[in-house]
């Protein structure tokens, strides 16, 4: 759905000081002063402060929301420190929000940070509805339908994300959203008999569009007929995707290094299981060999990847993907899958 | 730290990682996010160098550093934040400049893979050239706004990082920032110019008066006369203190060489310089009466008609998002008058200041004088904060785009270590999806090397057009070989006769350097051998000699003999269409949505003012970028036109760089249909 375009339509009316358009300098200078004023106001809930939830952290901090809410009810592990640098090495067993609180505090002074460590599962739609955009990391399917559900309700928009190693994907749940977007286009100038020259011109466009629930990602069957072809073409992520969240209903765990080969073969037999289509063989060990703990680089990818969806979300500028994300680690292909619409 | 636990790596992966040692190029916004992605991954003998300190415009994004790090070291801070995230780790940091003799092919030697993480093209060349020399291989990155891009350059095996030409920049004629702007970006080109001329370092070709030798001021019967006239009768005007310039090249032309002297003779008086440069300068300019005829002619200014300004300028002077008066602007260029001037007054001997964006009363007085002078010209006006952008080759930058990009490149160089070279090609990071819906993109092919490249091929050679009339040893030397061609300390011999034209032993060829080309014998047809020891780079120059005519750059080089050709079929113009068939064309096989190119929209993405569209340079860190994926080696159909290999570039000149964003389906039918899409690396055409 196209409209009329309104830029300055709810820009929060405040005045940015001198210490944070200096600041934000670089970034003011690519998505505009308005956007700047946007996320200057928004309250962010980031849940599950794994590597991945670090990275998420750091770079919504950095933007200059107005307040992050960190939330955890894990204490830190060991293998934290393969991606989750917002814990120092010492922190290890003590809450992982809580632990996370001062460097994350350090990256932006201006941000209004604090820790949460109640279980997820005894907040309530009061909770949620506090926040503009909630991000969920590495909870199991029934609680994020179950937030999402909230969200939807409650009209705050909805993150999922995970990593395992190096294999990351994102759904977003934003109900309905608008957002503008530049649609550039050529203008001939030169006139008829004259060489051709071309001028740009940028218009801003205002957008709506329809989000689906998480649900919709639960009910889509991978193994349909007509869906074959497109996960030839995009690559086995959305199964490995299925075969991870079922490991984690089955095992009420992630697969674990310490007990790598075993869950290899856990692995393998979901997979087996799932799909009967060639897409397994693509699923060989070496594949599921990068799927343990969470891998610095690829976090930084799908944390940097969500971060900037969220701030999409947030300035209400550029289109969010919609809405399945996958990072594919063998290729470096991040592509998004749209699912449950239409 | 994942390396040193057990079972998170794959067995051989953790060793590699383990025992692995890696440098990184640069700690900005991509190296920041790379180092900690090495330290964290359980990378443990890391060496990290930057020669820059900390700005607080870099604190959005280079996470390492805090408010209390201003002004210290990027090398050193980064190394010590680093080191909390996994104390096992082993960081030297050098607070450096990678082009030092101090980094030679031995030390690059040492690294299983380099990390290049820079923001300007020179260093990045030199770190190329480095990586290849030594037979190290190099993960080049770089970001613009949005847009990421990570390559693996191994020798022998990919594209150097000098095999595809990168995109020239615009200049701008002398004629037109002098005599006849059109756009904001010629006036902001003028009043960087003025500040030279008034307190920087002075260059002859950054003059700021009207120019009466401009060919379109000449009427063909009466110009000589008309010129004279004016020429005297400015020679009278006795305020501005006119002198001739006895040069050989430019009969007729007045040069103000003495512009800095009559301003502070003037004892900086505002009203006095308001006039000269805003009134009597612009009546000078109307009396070149040929100039006006087709277009709009300026309206000069007197500061006695300026209306009165309500507020202090302390007041309306922080508004830099709003466009300020005409009024407001010369109460501007008052104030920093005096702040310059002072500051001007109190250097040492010989000292200039230096125009730095950064630098409150130089970006002021810029944006004041580039107002005016729009004014005058009917140009439309910007506000500070735009003309900062455009005058301060500011790139935008942020920290999701760094994180991204700097994690592909971690990614890549795992599949380095354990040589996996064909997981090995280049990625790029999107704001939108392509056709395939991607928006981080693999490319689907390995681009080979450039057979005719100047830096890998086996021998290599270039074809230097040059005005060797005009062009001393030294403009050889410092805009050729050094700006333009990248070297660091060349030493060139002429090859049939064995003579030295230029040593890098010091003082050994001075008195060459104010020589001709011509007058050294270096004539059309001369074979040059230039020797850079440092980078271990010997380049053959062939000269062929031309005329310039006024307005032209004084030299081009031409990397490739296949490429000499008329320079009118490559209109920047009509390569527009071009370039989006092209795009349409990635967006098939998988590679780009062409709209979000670097090039991105006018709105978001400033002008940058630069010195090559490739890698756009900035003084801030993360940088850089590219041109869409593989602009010259995609599996497109031939298309008749090249893409130009030369680097042309003016000696000194002000230069500045448009991108165009390349979206529509205009048809241009000169254009061969496509017949086929495909993703096979067979359909490549190598365009050199």
């Amino acid at each position: 759905m196209v409209m009329e375009v309104d830029l300055t339509e709810n820009v929060p009316s405040i005045e940015l000081t001198e210490a944070e358009s200096e600041l934000y300098d670089r970034q003011i200078r690519l998505w505009g002063l308005e956007s700047q004023k946007r996320l200057r106001t928004a309250k962010i809930l980031i849940s599950g402060l794994n590597g991945l939830g670090a990275e998420i952290t750091k770079n919504i901090i950095l933007s200059g929301v107005s307040l992050v809410k960190l939330h955890d009810d894990k204490l830190v592990t060991e293998e934290d420190f393969s991606s989750q640098f917002l814990v120092p090495r010492e922190s290890l067993t003590t809450n992982r929000a809580q632990a996370s609180l001062e460097r994350a505090r350090d990256l932006n002074p201006m941000v209004d940070i604090s820790a949460d460590t109640e279980p997820l599962k005894n907040k309530t739609s009061e909770f949620f509805g506090q926040f503009d955009v909630v991000v969920v990391n590495g909870q199991s399917n029934e609680e994020l339908l179950r937030i999402d559900t909230i969200c939807r309700e409650k009209g705050v928009k909805f993150y999922a994300s995970d990593v395992w190693g190096t294999f990351g994907f994102f759904f977003a749940g934003l109900q309905t959203h608008r957002y503008v977007e530049d649609e550039i286009k050529y203008k001939l100038i030169s006139k008829p008999k004259e060489k051709p020259k071309y001028e740009t011109v940028s218009k801003p466009v205002q957008h709506e569009v329809e989000y689906p629930a998480y649900s919709s990602w639960l009910n889509f069957n991978i193994n349909a007929a007509g869906y074959q072809r497109k996960l030839k073409r995009n690559g086995p992520g959305i199964v490995l995707l299925r075969i991870l969240q079922k490991f984690r209903i089955i095992h009420k765990r992630d697969p674990s290094y310490k007990t790598r080969e075993q869950d290899l073969t856990k692995l393998q037999v979901i997979r087996d299981e799932l799909i009967s289509s060639p897409t397994a063989t693509d699923l060989n060990e070496q594949v599921l060999g990068m799927l343990f703990a969470q891998i610095s680089p690829a976090v930084a990818i799908v944390g940097g990847v969500v971060a900037q969806e969220v701030i999409k979300v947030i300035t209400k500028v550029e289109a969010p993907h919609r809405n399945l994300f996958i990072f594919d680690p063998n290729t470096c292909a991040g592509y998004v899958e749209t699912i449950g619409v239409n | 730290m994942a390396a040193s636990i057990d079972g998170i790596l794959p067995k051989t992966l953790q060793e590699l990682v383990k025992s692995s040692k890696v440098l990184v190029v640069g700690a900005g916004g991509i190296g920041c996010e790379v180092l900690k992605n090495l330290v964290l991954s359980g990378f443990l003998d890391i060496e990290i160098i930057d020669l820059d300190t900390i700005d607080l415009s870099n604190l959005n994004r280079q996470f390492l550093f805090h408010r209390e790090h201003v002004g210290k070291s990027k090398a050193n801070v980064a190394r010590e934040s680093a080191l909390s995230f996994n104390p096992d780790s082993k960081i030297i940091a050098h607070h450096d400049s990678v082009t030092s003799a101090k980094y030679g092919v031995n030390f690059f030697k040492k690294f299983n893979v380099v990390l290049s993480a820079l923001d300007n093209r020179a260093a990045r060349n030199h770190v190329n050239r480095m990586c290849l020399n030594a037979d190290v291989p190099l993960i080049e990155s770089g970001t613009s706004g949005y847009n990421g891009q990570v390559e693996i350059i191994k020798r022998g095996l990919t594209q150097c990082y000098e095999c595809t030409p990168k995109e020239k920049q615009r200049s701008f004629p002398g004629c037109t920032i002098r005599n006849t702007p059109s756009e904001p970006i010629h006036c902001i080109v003028w009043a960087k110019h003025l500040f030279n001329q008034l307190f920087g370092e002075s260059l002859e070709d950054e003059d700021i008066s009207p120019d009466s030798a401009d060919p379109e001021a000449q009427d063909k019967n009466e110009g000589d006369a008309n010129e004279k006239e004016a020429n005297e009768k400015e020679a009278t005007e006795g305020e501005a203190k006119e002198q001739k310039k006895e040069d050989k090249q430019d009969d007729g032309n007045i040069v103000r060489i003495n512009t800095r002297q009559w301003a502070k003779d003037c004892e900086y008086d505002p009203t006095k310089l308001f006039n000269k440069f805003f009134n009597e300068d612009i009546n000078y300019l109307l009396r070149m009466s040929n100039l006006w005829e087709s277009r709009k002619a300026p309206t000069p200014i007197e500061w006695s008609s300026l209306q009165p300004v309500e507020g202090e300028v302390s007041e309306y002077g922080k508004q830099h998002h709003r466009i300020w008066s005409i009024g407001e602007c010369s109460q501007i260029f008052a104030n920093t008058l005096k702040d310059l001037s002072s500051a001007f007054l109190n250097l040492e001997g010989d000292d200039t200041l230096v125009w730095d964006k950064d630098d409150q009363p130089a970006m002021d007085f810029v944006s004041a004088c580039a107002n005016i002078r729009s004014h005058i010209f009917d140009i439309e006006k910007k506000s500070r904060f735009e003309i900062k952008s455009m005058a301060g080759n500011i790139i935008p930058a942020i920290a999701t785009t760094n994180a991204i990009t700097a994690g592909l490149s971690v990614m890549r160089a795992f599949n380095v270590l354990q040589s996996k070279w064909k997981q090995c090609n280049s990625v790029y990071a999107r704001l939108r999806t392509n056709g395939r819906n991607q928006f981080l993109v693999p490319d689907t092919f390995f681009p080979p090397p450039n057979p005719n490249c100047y830096v890998c091929a086996s021998d290599p050679a270039i074809i230097l057009k040059v005005d060797t009339k005009r062009i001393t040893i030294k403009d050889l030397r410092d805009e050729i070989l050094i700006k333009t061609l990248n070297m660091v300390d060349p030493d060139v011999t002429v090859d049939r006769t064995g003579s030295i034209l230029l040593s890098s032993e010091e003082g050994e060829t001075t008195e060459n350097e104010g020589k001709l080309l011509s007058e050294m014998n270096v004539v059309d047809g001369v074979i040059l051998e230039c020797d850079d020891f440092h980078q271990n780079y010997k380049l053959r120059i062939i000269i062929n000699h031309f005329d310039a005519d006024r307005e032209d750059n004084l030299f081009e080089v031409v990397a490739d003999k296949s490429q000499l050709q008329p320079k009118d079929e490559i209109k920047e113009a009509e390569d527009k269409p071009v370039e989006e068939k092209r795009s349409r064309k990635r967006s098939a096989n998988g590679n780009d949505s062409p709209d979000d190119g670097p090039s991105t929209s006018k709105r978001s993405r400033p002008d940058p003012e630069e010195d090559d569209c490739m890698v756009i340079e900035d003084d801030d860190d993360d940088v850089v970028i590219t041109s869409p994926p593989d602009n010259d080696s995609d599996p497109s159909p031939p298309s008749p036109k090249k893409p130009e290999t030369g680097c042309k570039r003016k000696a000194s000149t002000d230069i500045t760089e448009i991108l165009d964003s390349s979206d529509e389906d205009d048809d241009d039918n000169t254009q061969p249909k496509k017949t086929k899409l495909d993703d096979t690396p067979s359909d490549v055409i190598n365009i050199d």
